[in-house]
């Protein structure tokens, strides 16, 4: 009866073999995908504040890290205690047009799913989105992409997902 | 000094000491209780429906309620939803006779209401003025409420609705309960029901809508007037919405 299983010393060195590949290998794996993955930090925040942010409720940093506890806030004295005439969901969208750039881009890259826009009207795209979301075979009407002024226009990024009241023109910086 | 003394004394510091200490924390916490100031004090809105001034065939509350609150409507009995509708009863029993009668039905906002006490999540809840809602953010769709609510006035969304007339006006979206909120986002703005301007409008005035602790309005003056009943009021469910006629 051959007995392999037995910690001999030839098994014995077999064994240390293997194991030491499972602790080695992970280990080797993260610190290589840690040194790769150094200097390729997206961006992932604007950096244009507008002019007509400080008409926001917020100032930009506040709503960039706290603006779902405002809203949750906001939510609570609406539904519950009838308090009306503050903020709206579509109220946001007065300014930033644009929800690919206004939430998307954020929420993708935290991997953060949104639930608003099931239910909440955005002035953009939204309703067409959710329907392809939820039933790609049913189609809204179509809509162009906005017109965005050529010369505020920055030439590196794709047309189309330019947000005009992000990209307004940055003066002192 | 000798050892009892000794942990009398220092007993007695500590409780001392940590009742100091603590005082400000237990009024801070008392001041935390207090909650937003509510606007929806002193009033319990409810409903008097005249089925004697209710014109049959006429569908303009429903229609008016389907606009405002882009209730769903899929042309299918399974999907459909309903905050208003009509129903068509007959007695039971032959020798009372048999006219039919055209009811509206509708979420009768019960100051008891079963729905709001199933309600796991409390998705559904009765407001300080006595409308009963749903916080459609909280709901889980378990429908537990649609088996509480002996009126049928609940639905379920089982499909997404593509129509989205009102803009102003949040969807629902599929697999939540919804029901008649007495269109609570007007009455906070000051307006009125969209079914009972729909009825004024059409000149029927059959539905009546106000506050019923205000003793000089119209609703309170109909509702214990001694005409209208409310469904089934024996059983305890208290429903703000009264029927003349039925």
């Amino acid at each position: 009866m051959k007995r392999s299983t037995v910690l001999t010393e030839k098994n014995r060195i077999r064994w240390a073999t293997v194991f030491s590949f499972l602790i080695i290998l992970p280990l080797g794996l993260s610190v290589v995908g840690f040194v790769l993955s150094r200097g390729q930090e997206t961006e992932v925040f604007l950096e244009a504040p507008d002019p007509k942010w400080e008409a926001c409720y917020r100032d930009a940093e506040y709503m960039r890290y706290h603006h779902m506890d405002l809203l949750k806030d906001v939510r609570e004295e609406v539904v519950r205690f009838g308090i009306r005439g503050g903020l709206t969901l579509a109220g946001c969208g007065d300014c930033h047009t644009n929800r690919d750039q206004f939430c998307d881009r954020c929420h993708e890259a935290a991997s953060v799913r949104l639930d608003c826009y099931g239910c909440h009207y955005y002035p953009e795209r939204v309703a067409e989105r959710e329907l392809e979301r939820i039933n790609p075979t049913l189609q809204g009407p179509g809509q162009e992409p906005t017109e965005i002024d050529p010369a505020v226009q920055d030439p590196e990024q794709e047309p189309a997902r330019i947000d005009p009241a992000l990209q307004a023109p940055q003066e002192g910086r | 000094m000798d050892r009892r003394d000794f942990l009398r004394k220092t007993g007695t510091a500590l409780a001392g000491a940590s009742g100091a200490l603590s005082l400000p924390v237990l009024t801070s916490c008392a001041d935390e209780t207090v909650h937003a100031d509510s606007v929806l004090e002193g009033k319990r809105w409810g409903m008097v429906i005249d089925l004697t001034r209710c014109r049959d065939g006429c569908t303009a509350c429903m229609d008016a309620c389907r606009k405002t609150n882009n209730v769903a409507f899929h042309d299918d009995a399974r999907w459909d939803v309903h905050w208003i509708r009509k129903a068509t009863i007959k007695p039971k029993d032959e020798s009372v006779g048999h006219e039919e009668k055209s009811v509206l039905l509708m979420c009768n906002h019960c100051d008891n209401p079963p729905c709001a006490q199933v309600c796991p999540v409390q998705a559904t809840y009765k407001r300080e003025d006595g409308i009963v809602v749903v916080d459609h953010h909280r709901c889980i769709g378990c429908r537990y409420c649609m088996i509480a609510c002996p009126y049928n006035a609940r639905f379920f969304n089982f499909k997404h609705n593509p129509d989205w007339p009102n803009k102003e006006y949040p969807q629902r979206s599929h697999g939540v309960v919804e029901s008649c909120n007495f269109c609570a986002h007007l009455l906070d703005q000051g307006k009125r029901p969209a079914c009972v301007e729909a009825c004024e409008s059409v000149g029927a005035g059959a539905l009546i809508f106000g506050n019923l602790n205000d003793r000089n309005s119209e609703v309170s003056r109909l509702a214990t007037g001694g005409f209208a009943k409310r469904i089934r009021d024996d059983w305890g469910t208290k429903p703000k919405v009264y029927y003349i006629g039925l």
